[in-house]
């Protein structure tokens, strides 16, 4: 793949994440407020005030003074204190919390992607017929679905009414586990049902793109060609439609990663699962500011970078944009 | 159209120019009504505006604590047909009034975006060089920028900023949702509109207009927007069909106005009370098909429009 090209992509997300932090600083000093103002001394001296002021770098310029000192400090993984955690860092709030959103949205996509794929191919090849008819009304309805409404069905058919699952959480509380294996047991009972909206939710999006990329793909000449030459309908499926058609899916995986994350909140908070979702939620309530904007940037930049892989892939993918 | 329009045109050419438009905006409408999924969807959009204008005359005025008609969490009788809230307000009322709610962020939200999406677009591509530059550039940040979790932090800032009230007999919870949604869901349509604009600022009319002396503005306004149009009605479906998951979603995780309940809100407040461990599925199931309805046909349209303006996808499907 050329270098030129790579380095490129790899020069435009560094300007993006440069953006983004930008961004972020100009949100941070939108804020109403004032940290002073959060002490709520009112016998508080004015020179006391003025004290705290330098202490905390507020009395120097907003640009370059603050704005270097807030780009250094977000450079060394300083992202402030939480508000509603008293006394916690920003980044330990956040580090507990990001690995049960991995998980289930790591699983969901891959499912999501799998089942999406699977089903988009094969009713964009066998267009009209059940599979077709049946796949298609249900993408578009799950499309058009928020996932958190899907969540809410699912809970209480399965959780509330048959009670074959756990209603929230990701362990049941106050349980004792005699072995690793029974923990990782009830770990999973409490993921299915998130990881069954999560992953519903996703499969309408690739299941639509991916037929009518198929169907796109059908009426190619090198189709024809491969049809002509006696290869066998599943060989020219896997062998020629399939792999062309998966390029705009790839690059769709990057773009939709941003999409994802406001599905990936709203699930967690209806299945109460401890993740970024619903911290992101409990920082809406409490107005904590900080863990907010360090969620939006850990987000954004991981979605430029989910882009950059993908534009990476859809590279080696298709020669002709390697220019 | 004559070679010579400064002859011909002055008198009665802007009527011309209007009824042939107005008869191809008809001709176009009846071929999308013609498609089994644009009447599917125009229907379900029309039901829905109609319950958004007079939602009082359906079901009466909103119901609220004070006047709320039944026992908290009925669920559905023939007095109640879908049940009522913890609040005992009957769902069906809110439902209904919700749609009044849910509509109007979604036409406003639609139109900001659409207006910053053409505004830019149209000059980017038209101006072209550093300022077409310097827009992409932007237009590509907000491509790349997970925008609802912008959304997400900008608007709760913008509320504490302007704080609660009304602003032209709307409330500003809802004003805020609308411009949040504005300013960040515009960038797909900039990149569309600059495309076309591209490709309209080479045809020869507009040398001709530039020939008679015409300033950018006006050829922007006069001769590129028209040509342009079909194709930002194409986008506002999409974009619409989006602001209503987008307000929904900001109003479920609790940035809605409690006292202007849209189908988002009454999601979040059946959420916030648990209705869903205590099996009130009635309380969500119906603003949550309302959206899903709406939505639907809103992606209906859009692929029986993008089938009709696209003839060389129209021959393959």
């Amino acid at each position: 793949m050329g270098s030129r090209y790579l380095l490129r992509r790899i020069l435009q997300a560094m300007l993006t994440i440069a953006g983004i932090v930008v961004l972020n600083f100009i949100l941070f000093r939108a804020m109403p407020g004032s940290p002073e103002r959060m002490s709520h001394n009112p016998n508080q001296s004015a020179a006391a005030r003025a004290d705290l002021r330098a202490r905390w770098g507020l009395d120097q310029p907003l640009f370059p003074d603050q704005f270097a000192r807030y780009i250094s400090t977000t450079l060394q993984g300083d992202l402030g204190q939480s508000y509603k955690y008293k006394g916690q860092d920003v980044t330990e709030v956040i580090a507990n919390r990001v690995w049960p959103t991995i998980i289930l949205f790591g699983l969901g996509e891959l499912i999501a992607i799998a089942v999406g794929l699977v089903l988009g191919a094969y009713s964009g090849w066998k267009r009209g017929g059940v599979v077709d008819y049946a796949g298609n009304g249900a993408s578009l309805i799950l499309y058009s679905m928020p996932y958190f409404l899907l969540g809410m069905i699912l809970l209480v058919i399965f959780a509330t009414a048959l009670g074959w699952f756990p209603t929230a959480g990701m362990f049941t509380l106050g349980e004792t586990y005699s072995s690793f294996s029974d923990q990782l047991l009830d770990f999973a009972h409490h993921l299915v049902l998130p990881l069954a909206a999560v992953s519903l939710g996703l499969i309408g999006q690739y299941s639509i793109l991916m037929r009518s990329s198929v169907i796109e793909t059908r009426s190619e000449d090198y189709i024809t060609t491969a049809t002509a030459k006696g290869l066998s309908e599943s060989r020219v499926l896997r062998g020629h439609a399939v792999p062309n058609a998966l390029l705009p899916t790839v690059s769709l995986i990057g773009i939709n990663l941003g999409f994802i994350i406001a599905g990936a909140i709203t699930v967690e908070v209806v299945f109460s699962w401890p993740g970024l979702g619903t911290l992101t939620q409990e920082a809406l309530e409490a107005r904590d500011y900080p863990v907010l904007q360090a969620i939006f940037l850990i987000l954004a930049v991981t979605v430029v970078f989910a882009n950059l892989v993908a534009d990476i892939v859809y590279g080696r993918l298709d020669p002709r944009v390697r220019t | 159209m004559s070679a010579s329009p400064v002859l011909l045109e002055p008198t009665g050419g802007r009527t011309r120019r209007w009824t042939t438009r107005a008869v191809g905006w008809r001709s176009f409408l009846s071929r999308l009504l013609h498609r089994p999924e644009g009447a599917i969807g125009v229907a379900i959009i029309v039901f829905f505006a109609v319950l958004a204008l007079a939602p009082g005359i359906f079901v009466g005025p909103l119901e609220t604590v004070t006047n709320s008609s039944g026992k908290r969490l009925e669920p559905p009788s023939l007095q109640h047909l879908l049940g009522t809230d913890n609040l005992g307000r009957d769902v069906l009322n809110l439902t209904v009034h919700g749609a009044r709610i849910s509509m109007l962020i979604g036409l406003l939200a639609t139109v900001v975006t659409l207006v910053i999406g053409a505004l830019l677009g149209i000059v980017s591509g038209f101006v072209g060089g550093r300022t077409d530059t310097v827009i992409m550039r932007i237009t590509d940040f907000f491509l790349v920028l997970p925008t609802f979790v912008l959304a997400l932090i900008i608007a709760p800032i913008v509320l504490d900023i302007i704080g609660t009230g009304e602003i032209l007999g709307i409330r500003t919870t809802l004003f805020v949702i609308v411009i949040v949604i504005g300013i960040t869901s515009w960038a797909t349509t900039a990149r569309i509109i600059r495309s076309q604009t591209m490709s309209v600022k080479e045809r020869a009319f507009i040398d001709r207009a530039r020939v008679i002396g015409s300033g950018p503005w006006r050829m922007m306004r006069v001769h590129i927007l028209p040509n342009v149009t079909g194709l930002i009605v194409a986008n506002a479906v999409l974009i619409f069909a989006g602001a209503i998951l987008t307000e929904t979603t900001l109003a479920f995780i609790g940035l809605g106005d409690p006292f202007a309940p849209s189908w988002g809100q009454i999601l979040g407040a059946s959420q916030d009370a648990g209705a869903p461990g205590l099996g009130a599925w009635w309380w969500y199931v119906s603003p949550g098909v309302c959206i899903v309805l709406v939505v639907l046909a809103f992606t209906l349209i859009g692929g029986a429009l993008d089938d009709l303006l696209n003839p060389k996808a129209r021959r393959r499907r």
